[in-house]
């Protein structure tokens, strides 16, 4: 099947009467298609899922959670079982299932027992489907299925092997293309009939097997002092001190959603001239940046806007060991920053940071008063960058603050109802407001204040935190916003509720407010219809144009960071222009205007070089390039 | 012995399509039976040129069978009122089965590539009705010679005494049709490329394999599919480059059992030419049709280049056939 990205644009988010279909028809297969295919879109910057063999995957991903503090062990079992099933087709032998072995859980200890013997019996799945390619050569059709199986296994250590033995990993290169060739070719209608080299095919199987079986075999040890990985240590040409690229587990889902969410921006919804906001222009850009970070986020590529596409909760974001569920991750890990890491295991729900000035204090549990600390907290210690330049962090703050809440045609100024609501959803307000003696005489009224954007700027221990004893006073959190939560589901701290109506239903039964089923539905209408707003996606066709629109308005803070002589913020604003474009260069529609993209990206690295050397005339006459060359091309840049 | 199939990729189409391929061509068995044809007993020529006779086509699965059945059942249903005649659509996984298929008489329609087509017409008489246009807006492909773009690789002459890999020996676009550009340039004469200007030359069980081979600089070249690049990951694709394109080659087509009658083969072509991918309603049937953008009419003439190429490997006995 072959989908068109115009088919993903439903405009069907639009208003909560039209809230309940939006998965209909045609638009449900194709979802159910992207499920199927992993959400493998690859258009608008879409980092397709890697196909991988399920061995690799759970090799990959359980040895990326093995080095991580905590390990979340409820991956790793489920990676282990997916191996020793495909382990028991060649052989039992080496023992029961790891999980059965650490009946009683496993624990810190267990990690370098657990990933010695997981790697070991990877290599032996692998060796495994290698032999039978053997036993099969007769049938070279079957025999290169195994040898298929085989490379597919075996890429559970070849993104290692690749950086740390390039010649090791020549060597099997060659031999995974000898078997290939050693099958010989059928022909077509009896032409080009090409006979199968069965000593050829041997001896190349034989490389593989040697290499596993020295390197990862029986004796496999990974060495000390260094993180768990498939070392080949005995291999003659392993550079242990060659760089290894920092990747997300297999599982991970960073991309950004398609159809967009829309965005409001105040000043633009107010028909202001982009132009002439040059610090949110700088907020925008910075926000769009994976490099105001530093590693691993800068490797990844991985910018506020991939938590917070278009500035609202990503429900697809999801790292396998950081995650709990998606459109949520542990931003206080050992990962993306190890001096940060507070040593367990706490994933938050991604907030949604609509209308995010109205919704003092910050982070969840309400730490920081002010927006500007809490963003340099992001960028400092949970995302290990550097100290941000002051004006950067001014910039996000700007930015940050012209997100306005979605329009809501079932509110009125004062956050009550408006007359045409439905009869349910005014019922519902009516409960939403009543006090229960079981909530101490408090209404849900009383912390989500209407007329304040249902928030009250306090923080309350409501009981859905965990505390580290029974009297410990460490689970209060701030009241968040009830505007918009349609559209950013799941709820809670943690993600832990899936939709509104479950959150509703845990208060009646956490508080017993014995709600009959009627109101209970009465109260979901009621939040449902807060939570609304219209058109909350873009109805856009293609994401090019949008994004390239969008780089512009980055570069128009140009005049005014050159007359401040700001230099960082410029450096970042060419750099991250030239980033960007290249991440978006595959979405462009019609390839022959690939070049064109591909001299913007280039005319941003000569301004970032003219700007670290000095050069302001040459940096503006790279800046009316990019804006001529741009403006010569924007039709086909789509 | 049981040889392997041939694979089969079908690298042209939007990106998309493209992503799809490469997933499916992973988990499927994407290799054809040229040896073996049909399952089916092949009986005598069809006689179905009267209204009411069932119209049989051929689809060529190219990686994920049901996703084929499914989409060529849309397309029997679309064409069924617009041809005014019952039509059987059936799957084959390879060309020599679409081939032997309407040498039998079971098929009556056949999408297939230049290579097989080129013998079936002139082994069975095969008539060229459409040719597949592609994104790039025309009826042609061309092939590649790819390498690392950061490596010392710039031109075919440095691959003198190098590696090359090519998808499998019998592949228009990932073997013939490269191997031809190194022809071209009279750094290949005879018939064995290997010793005579390449170090070793593989065949790396399809289009993908041997793109992957250069990225990992297994290779130092591969000459495959020009759309090869779209089988890598996003981040992957800028680490490789061409140096050399071969010859336009006809794109892959839908051809006709020879004594198909010409009322039925005219009518076939107006409903497919009327196509619009512009119109949502006909792009939605061009999805189903290996996600081209349209049709334009196949002629003999337009084979008579890559014919030549084909029969100087022995695929193709007489490329006059062919000519202008």
């Amino acid at each position: 099947m072959n989908l068109s990205i115009d088919e993903l644009s439903p405009n069907v988010h639009s208003g909560i009467r039209n809230s309940s279909t939006w998965l209909n028809g045609r638009t449900a297969v194709i979802f159910l298609v992207m499920i199927f295919l992993g959400q493998n879109w690859s258009k608008a910057h879409i980092i397709p899922r890697e196909n991988l063999h399920p061995v690799a995957e759970a090799y990959r991903r359980s040895t990326f959670i093995l080095n991580l503090n905590p390990v979340v062990w409820e991956t790793v079992r489920k990676d282990l079982n997916t191996i020793t099933k495909y382990r028991n087709e060649f052989s039992t032998a080496g023992g029961e299932n790891l999980n059965q072995q650490h009946e009683n859980g496993f624990n810190d200890k267990s990690r370098r027992e657990v990933f010695q013997q997981m790697t070991k019996e990877v290599s032996v799945i692998c060796q495994g489907h290698l032999k039978a390619a053997e036993e099969f050569f007769e049938d070279s059709e079957k025999a290169f299925e195994e040898v298929k199986k085989a490379q597919g296994v075996f890429t559970a250590f070849a993104v290692l092997l690749r950086e740390v033995d390039p010649g090791g990993y020549y060597r099997l290169g060659q031999s995974w293309l000898g078997m290939a060739n050693a099958l010989g070719s059928p022909g077509l209608l009896g032409v080009g009939v090409v006979e199968a080299d069965q000593r050829g095919f041997e001896r190349a199987i034989q490389v593989v097997i040697n290499y596993l079986e020295r390197n990862f075999g029986e004796d496999f040890n990974p060495p000390k002092g260094k993180r768990l990985a498939p070392w080949p240590v005995h291999s003659p040409t392993y550079n242990p001190s060659a760089r290894v690229s920092v990747r997300l587990p297999p599982g991970s889902n960073i991309n950004k959603q398609i159809p967009r969410p829309r965005q409001i921006l105040n000043m633009t919804a107010r028909g202001v001239d982009e132009s002439e906001t040059p610090l949110i222009a700088v907020g925008d850009m910075a926000f769009d940046s994976a490099l105001i970070f530093g590693e691993p986020m800068r490797s990844i590529g991985m910018s506020c806007n991939n938590c917070h596409n278009k500035s609202i909760t990503n429900p697809n974001f999801f790292i396998p060991g950081l995650s709990q569920r998606e459109g949520g991750m542990d931003v206080s890990n050992s990962f993306f920053a190890p001096h940060a890491n507070n040593g367990h295991f706490d994933p938050l729900d991604i907030p949604d940071l609509r209308g995010i000035r109205f919704t003092t204090p910050y982070g969840r549990n309400g730490r920081f008063p002010s927006l500007r600390e809490f963003t340099r907290n992001v960028i400092v210690n949970e995302f290990n960058g550097p100290e941000p330049d002051p004006v950067i962090l001014d910039g996000m703050v700007a930015y940050m603050n012209e997100f306005d809440f979605l329009p809501n045609p079932y509110l009125e100024k004062d956050g009550r109802l408006a007359e045409n609501s439905l009869a349910a959803a005014k019922r519902g307000e009516k409960l939403f407001h009543k006090p229960y003696p079981q909530m101490g005489g408090m209404s849900c009224a009383s912390c989500h204040i209407p007329s304040a954007n249902f928030v009250d700027h306090k923080r309350h221990d409501i009981g859905t935190v965990k505390g580290y004893a029974p009297n410990s006073l460490d689970r209060a959190l701030d009241t968040p916003t009830l505007l918009g939560t349609l559209w950013s589901p799941p709820y809670f701290h943690d993600g832990s509720q899936p939709t509104l109506g479950a959150v509703v239903e845990w208060f009646d039964s956490t508080y017993s407010l014995n709600l009959n089923s009627k109101e209970l539905k009465e109260l979901t209408t009621y939040l449902e219809t807060v939570g609304d707003g219209t058109d909350a996606y873009e109805d856009t066709v293609y994401y090019l144009d949008a994004e390239m629109e969008e780089f512009s308005f980055f570069l128009s803070a140009y005049e005014f960071l050159e007359s401040k002589n700001l230099q960082t913020p410029l450096n970042l604003t060419f750099q991250t222009i030239a980033f960007e474009i290249r991440n978006h260069q595959w979405e462009l529609q019609d390839s022959q205007y690939r070049p064109i993209l591909g001299r913007l990206a280039e005319i941003m690295d000569e301004a970032l070089a003219a700007n670290q050397s000095g050069n302001v005339e040459e940096v503006r006459s790279k800046v009316a390039e990019y804006r001529n060359l741009y403006a010569n091309n924007v039709e086909f840049l789509k | 012995m049981k040889m392997r199939k041939k694979p089969l990729t079908r690298i042209p189409g939007n990106e998309i399509t493209l992503t799809l391929v490469a997933i499916l061509l992973f988990f499927s068995s994407a290799y054809s039976q040229p040896r073996y044809g049909p399952k089916e007993e092949v009986t005598a020529p069809a006689k179905m040129n009267l209204k009411g006779d069932t119209l049989n086509i051929a689809f060529i699965s190219y990686a994920n069978p049901q996703q084929v059945a499914y989409d060529s059942e849309f397309i029997v249903n679309f064409l069924e009122p617009l041809l005014g005649r019952p039509i059987r659509g059936f799957i084959t996984l390879d060309y020599g089965s679409s081939i032997e298929a309407m040498r039998g008489g079971k098929a009556d329609i056949a999408f297939v590539d230049p290579l097989a087509f080129m013998m079936a017409h002139e082994q069975i008489g095969a008539i060229p009705l459409l040719l597949e246009v592609y994104d790039s807006g025309q009826p042609t492909y061309h092939s590649s010679v790819w390498v690392r773009r950061e490596g010392s690789v710039s031109s075919l002459e440095d691959l003198e005494g190098k590696t090359i890999a090519f998808a499998d020996q019998v592949d228009m676009s990932g073997h013939l049709l490269p191997r031809d550009v190194f022809r071209r340039a009279k750094l290949l004469q005879g018939d064995r490329p290997e010793g005579e200007f390449f170090k070793q030359v593989y065949f790396a069980g399809g289009d993908e394999q041997a793109i992957r081979a250069v990225l990992n600089g297994f290779v130092d070249a591969a000459g495959i599919s020009q759309y090869a690049y779209l089988l890598l990951r996003p981040e992957e694709r800028d680490q490789v480059k061409t140096i050399a394109d071969s010859i336009e080659s006809p794109a892959h087509l839908v051809m006709a059992r020879k004594d198909l009658s010409r009322e039925i083969r005219e009518k076939l072509m107006e409903v497919l030419m009327g196509l619009d991918w512009k119109n949502a309603e006909d792009r939605a049937v061009l999805n189903k049709l290996y996600g081209v953008r349209g049709f334009s009419t196949a002629h003999l003439s337009d084979f008579s280049e890559v014919a030549k190429i084909a029969a100087h490997h022995g695929f193709v006995k007489n490329p006059k056939l062919f000519s202008k």
